[in-house]
């Protein structure tokens, strides 16, 4: 392995001198009047809900571009469907890095898919920024993959902060666990166990499954037959709905807890709609932005501005909670490239997005900031804790970081 | 005189293929060069398919999991064994030639329509299989080449050298890729014009009258089955050289339902016609969402263009190539 790892960096060393070589003309993708980034995202598949995290990332982008842009150069961003199929990611990816030439690889969506990417842009050192995915390793894995930074709280934190939650309040539950059954969802499973630390044994049955399986009725039915009292839902937004629909139907009523990626308020909505209120009553998930949804945000500064850029700048539906977490990775970008200076570099901007300090994004929970630097490569490492009640979030505790 | 003629028309047919295949990623972008090399993946599959099903009559829609057999042979094999991708290429298309052996004894019992499900079972249940056996194959998230062995991909840096020759992959994999479906198509040529192809289209023709005329039956057609297989383990050992990532969402059952419409527009039983079918594979989805990418539209579009070409061409390209080569090929085999 580590030869390897030694051969791989002699083979970036050499590929850096031939760069330097060649004379730093200007940056690929950045013209006098333009930046081009892209990424991609599921339009279409099992996981398409996430499209309006890319659908509010653009419109944020058009709203800075209609606002002069950054350094006078407006940010074009192409998304591509890669329909959650990491194939599909690898060859849109190549074609907007080979074809379109873009400056940076920005927010792709997916755990497995930017996996599948990662070595390739890294090797020919193309930033992926601000990867659409809470997997552990975009952000500790920075020495062998430089070219790559994550952004939402990791998931790993989130599990242990479930796991510290259920053995500080329920000593005596029955832990059961559906995961998709790849590199996001064990990296949950291995945070809830980590947060439970001695009472693991607490956990009594793990159901996985796969992205492309139709539906998870057979692993709930296991899970309730198992007496489960206390169910993790490390699943995307399709799978969590299916879970409490099932649940439902069998008469079934654990304490659910419901991963970030699939708690969106219009989520549960959708999930409650399938099922009744007293179904969704009481879930926990973990938080960090400003939920348009929630009247506590009604007229929050933040909250009025990403209505306005939702409806002016067309973004979709404004009461969607992914495209606030697009805009806010886009938000994040914007700064880093402001940071990077008059002329932007591949490099340049690699270094603004591993030295942030942004503490005014107004998409984000108070008191929440994006901070970078040193060793430590997780943009956004700050939650609190939510509730479901009455057909809305609402937090309680205070703010903590997640580690 | 007339032989000198056909030996040069040959000869002329011949440098044409070599100088088109050594200009066409010259002709579009580096990136798209990577998009033929792709058509070129389908173009073997489907040459061996038409081995089986043009040649042999045994209809298969199984042929996608045995591109998973030879895409997996490749994959595990690097990433396991850290063999150089490359490499694994013969060992895929023998992986699979056996496998294709195998799925071929069924077809001494059935045929026609009740083989097709047979082969289809196959190549539904390829996903679960794939997944069943994890440790191998990496299960539902598959077998990422550039993550788990970066080492063993060739071009890893974006250009490859070969005999003191820079090139980029996206080239090397087009010059790859199209080498072996040519080396391919050449023996698939001499298959079908000797001994063997007589067997087996007297095989198709009629099961009774080849059985009475001596032939081996479960012998010719295993073998059939076999061949083919081959061919589609290196076309699926290339595709995964070219993803750079297998998983059972790259070998879906619908890939081989893919492959058997490349051979059906390409034509039954015309080998040059399986270029046309390969590049109608390739690109139609692409052409389809161009016309519009509401939902619906490119599955609508895509599937009138197979039904128009099937109303307009039933002989599919290969026919049509051949009515259009007729004065040609007449005159020159024409006995005086």
């Amino acid at each position: 392995m580590t030869r390897t790892t030694h051969l791989l960096l002699c083979a970036l060393g050499a590929l850096a001198l031939a760069t330097v070589a060649s004379g730093a003309a200007s940056e690929t993708g950045v013209t006098s009047t333009q930046v081009l980034i892209g990424g991609t995202t599921p339009l279409s598949g099992p996981a398409s809900a996430y499209q309006s995290v890319a659908k509010g990332a653009a419109a944020y982008f058009r709203y800075v571009d209609a606002n002069g842009g950054v350094n006078k150069r407006k940010i074009k961003y192409v998304y591509k469907d890669d329909a959650y199929d990491p194939s599909k990611t690898a060859d849109q990816t190549r074609e907007l890095v080979q074809q379109d030439k873009v400056f940076a690889i920005f927010n792709s969506l997916g755990t497995e898919h930017n996996l599948a990417t990662r070595a390739y842009l890294n090797a020919i050192k193309v930033p992926q920024l601000f990867v659409a995915s809470g997997a552990t390793t975009f952000g500790k894995d920075y020495k062998q993959y430089p070219w790559t930074i994550g952004y939402q709280p990791n998931y790993r934190a989130e599990g242990t902060i479930y796991g510290r939650y259920v053995a500080k309040t329920n000593g005596k539950a029955r832990i059961g666990v559906l995961y998709q059954n790849d590199d996001y969802g064990k990296d949950l499973l291995a945070g809830l166990r980590n947060g439970l630390g001695k009472k693991a044994k607490l956990i009594v049955s793990k159901q996985g499954y796969d992205v492309d399986d139709p539906d998870v009725q057979s692993q709930v039915a296991k899970l309730k037959a198992a007496r489960v009292n206390a169910l993790m839902l490390f699943a995307t937004p399709k799978f969590a709905i299916q879970s409490y629909v099932y649940a439902h139907k069998l008469g079934w009523k654990p304490a659910v807890y419901v991963n970030a990626v699939s708690s969106a308020a219009n989520i549960m909505g959708l999930a409650t709609a399938g099922t009744t209120k007293k179904q969704t009553e009481g879930s926990i998930s973990i938080v960090f932005l400003k939920d348009p949804t929630d009247p506590h945000w009604a007229k929050d500064a933040g909250v009025k501005l990403y209505r306005s850029i939702m409806k002016k700048y067309k973004g979709g539906n404004p009461n969607d909670v992914y495209a606030v977490y697009g805009m806010s990775a886009a938000h994040t970008f914007v700064a880093a490239l402001k940071k990077a200076g008059k002329n932007p570099t591949r490099a340049g901007i690699m270094k603004a997005a591993t030295t942030l300090n942004i503490t005014n994004d107004p998409f984000l929970l108070p008191g929440v900031s994006v901070r970078t630097g040193g060793s430590d490569h997780f943009p956004l490492d700050q939650a609190k804790l939510q509730r479901y009640h009455n057909g809305h979030w609402v937090s309680f505790g205070g703010l903590f970081r997640v580690r | 005189m007339k032989r000198g003629l056909g030996i040069a028309v040959w000869a002329l047919a011949v440098v044409a293929v070599l100088v088109l295949y050594a200009l066409a990623p010259q002709l579009v972008s580096d990136f798209h060069s990577r998009d033929l090399a792709q058509a070129g993946v389908f173009f073997i599959a489907i040459v061996g398919l038409n081995i089986l099903t043009g040649y042999t009559g045994q209809i298969s829609l199984g042929h996608g999991a045995l591109m998973a057999v030879g895409g997996y042979t490749t994959a595990a094999l690097c990433v396991h064994e850290h063999w150089r991708d490359v490499w694994t290429i013969p060992l895929a298309g023998i992986a699979a030639g056996v496998v294709g052996f195998l799925i071929g004894l069924p077809a001494l019992r059935l045929s026609g329509i009740y083989l097709a499900l047979a082969t289809f079972a196959f190549a539904v249940a390829m996903p679960s299989l794939l997944k069943k056996f994890s440790g191998l194959t990496g299960g539902g998230q598959g077998l990422r080449l550039l993550e788990q062995a970066p080492l063993q991909v060739t071009g890893l840096s974006g250009t490859v050298t070969l005999f003191g020759h820079t090139t980029t992959q996206n080239h090397f994999l087009y010059y790859l890729t199209w080498g072996i479906g040519l080396v391919g198509f050449a023996i698939a040529w001499l298959i079908v014009r000797g001994r063997l192809g007589r067997t087996f289209r007297a095989v198709r023709d009629s099961e009774v009258a080849a059985a009475s005329a001596g032939i081996d039956l479960a012998r010719t057609k295993t073998l059939a089955f076999a061949i083919s297989g081959v061919y589609a383990g290196v076309a699926g050992s290339l595709l995964a050289i070219q993803a750079e990532i297998v998983n059972p969402l790259s070998f879906t059952f619908l890939l081989s339902i893919l492959l058997l419409v490349g051979v059906v527009v390409g034509g039954l039983g015309s080998l040059p016609g399986m270029v046309v079918g390969a590049f109608f594979v390739e690109y139609l989805p692409e052409v389809s969402t161009h016309v519009s990418s509401k939902p619906g539209v490119p599955d609508f579009v895509y599937g009138a263009a197979i039904i128009l070409v099937m109303i307009l061409l039933p002989t599919g390209a290969g026919g049509l190539l051949r009515r259009v080569a007729r004065p040609l090929t007449t005159r020159l085999y024409l006995r005086p």
